[in-house]
């Protein structure tokens, strides 16, 4: 028996493929969408194995719950949903395991964030994009699990303030705080990766 | 400035206030320098971030990476492999054999019930918890019957086996 080459069908055609049981057609989506889920991954652990085992468990499930499809957004867009929740699932496991820290204790509170002062000047004016995506990478590396995630998901993801209240099981305030800290300690820690270049 | 009006800044900024809050936010700001220096940090952290996501492609080859999840599937799911093409002649005997066993029982029973004198050396019995087996036992030939109307486990498997083969 041969099997049907899929690398030519869209999306559509593919999901309907693998809706009726079609492996070979998934497996053509996963091909082409598994470096985006695996980067979201990530973005929200930053640790390679276990985005790897999150993005992986997201298609399994994204297989499973294939009949739930009905096309409303992209397929792309349903499954990056689904890795999110993967991902908030595995966060809030480990946070439980975790000791309480003072990263923890500050980090809806404000810590020292709100007495930060303006960064007057723009810390990533004239930088190459590659330069750029390297100096954000490393800063988000630097954020706690809840304000990278906030950032993420609202920069990245662009979902509203209620869409990540749902997502991260949180009040709006929450979000909207998570969010203010997330992007001053940014703008601060942008600011001094320009400061050791000078 | 207050808490509560910084994060209202952001909220601006994001387009998450109701018109007429926008228009409040935005007299503030035109009055107070320290709050326009704020939100112009908070609109450069945005700007910075836009496309700015690092590119990272997984490190696993295609086929690494994809036969962990089709093993998952497989496990989970083993009803995922392509549907049977056509059911084999075991099935099929199988199915015609069933009912035809169901109607020999029901005349066995009957038989029973019509020739009682034959009742003193035989009995038959029916299993209330199972109705697919039946018993006649005949004391004067020391025989018994059991008669079963459903395939034994093992020939389920193997008759799987066969259609899956072909």
């Amino acid at each position: 028996m041969t099997e049907k080459d899929h690398s030519s069908s869209d999306d559509q055609s593919l999901v309907r493929a693998a809706q009726h049981g079609d492996t070979a057609a998934f497996e053509e989506l996963v091909s082409r969408h598994r470096d985006k889920l695996y980067a979201r991954a990530f973005s929200m652990v930053r640790n390679e194995e276990e985005a790897i085992d999150l993005s992986q468990e997201a298609w399994v499930k994204g297989w499973q719950r294939l009949v739930q499809f009905q096309g409303e957004s992209s397929f792309g867009t349903w499954m990056t949903r689904i890795v999110i929740n993967l991902c908030l699932d595995h966060i809030r496991k480990q946070k439980r395991q975790r000791t309480e820290s003072i990263e923890a204790m500050d980090q809806d509170s404000g810590g020292v964030e709100r007495q930060m002062p303006v960064v007057v000047v723009n810390p990533t004016a004239g930088l190459e994009r590659a330069e750029l995506r390297q100096r954000i990478d490393k800063a988000l590396g630097q954020l706690s699990y809840e304000h990278r995630t906030a950032l993420v998901l609202h920069e990245f993801e662009e979902m509203e303030y209620k869409e990540i209240a749902k997502a991260m099981d949180c009040s709006i305030g929450t979000v909207m705080s998570r969010l203010f800290y997330a992007r001053r300690k940014l703008a601060a820690l942008l600011a001094d990766l320009k400061k050791s270049d000078q | 400035m207050d808490f509560e009006k910084q994060l209202k800044l952001q909220a601006f900024l994001d387009g998450e206030l109701p018109e007429p809050e926008a228009r409040e936010i935005a007299n503030w700001l035109a009055q107070d320098q320290q709050a326009a220096l704020l939100l112009a940090e908070l609109r450069n952290t945005r700007e910075s971030l836009k496309g700015a996501e690092a590119f990272m492609p997984l490190p696993e080859s295609r086929e690494f990476y994809w036969s962990k999840i089709a093993r998952e599937i497989d496990r989970l799911e083993p009803a995922a492999r392509p549907p049977q093409a056509k059911p084999s002649w075991v099935a099929m005997w199988r199915r015609y054999l069933m009912p035809a066993g169901a109607i020999a029982a029901a005349l066995l029973v009957a038989l029973m019930v019509v020739a009682p004198n034959r009742g003193a050396d035989s009995e038959s019995e029916a299993a209330m918890s199972d109705p697919g087996a039946f018993t006649y036992r005949d004391y004067s030939a020391q025989a018994t019957l059991v008669w079963l109307s459903y395939p034994a486990e093992n020939e389920i498997a193997d008759g799987e086996r066969a259609d899956t083969l072909q």
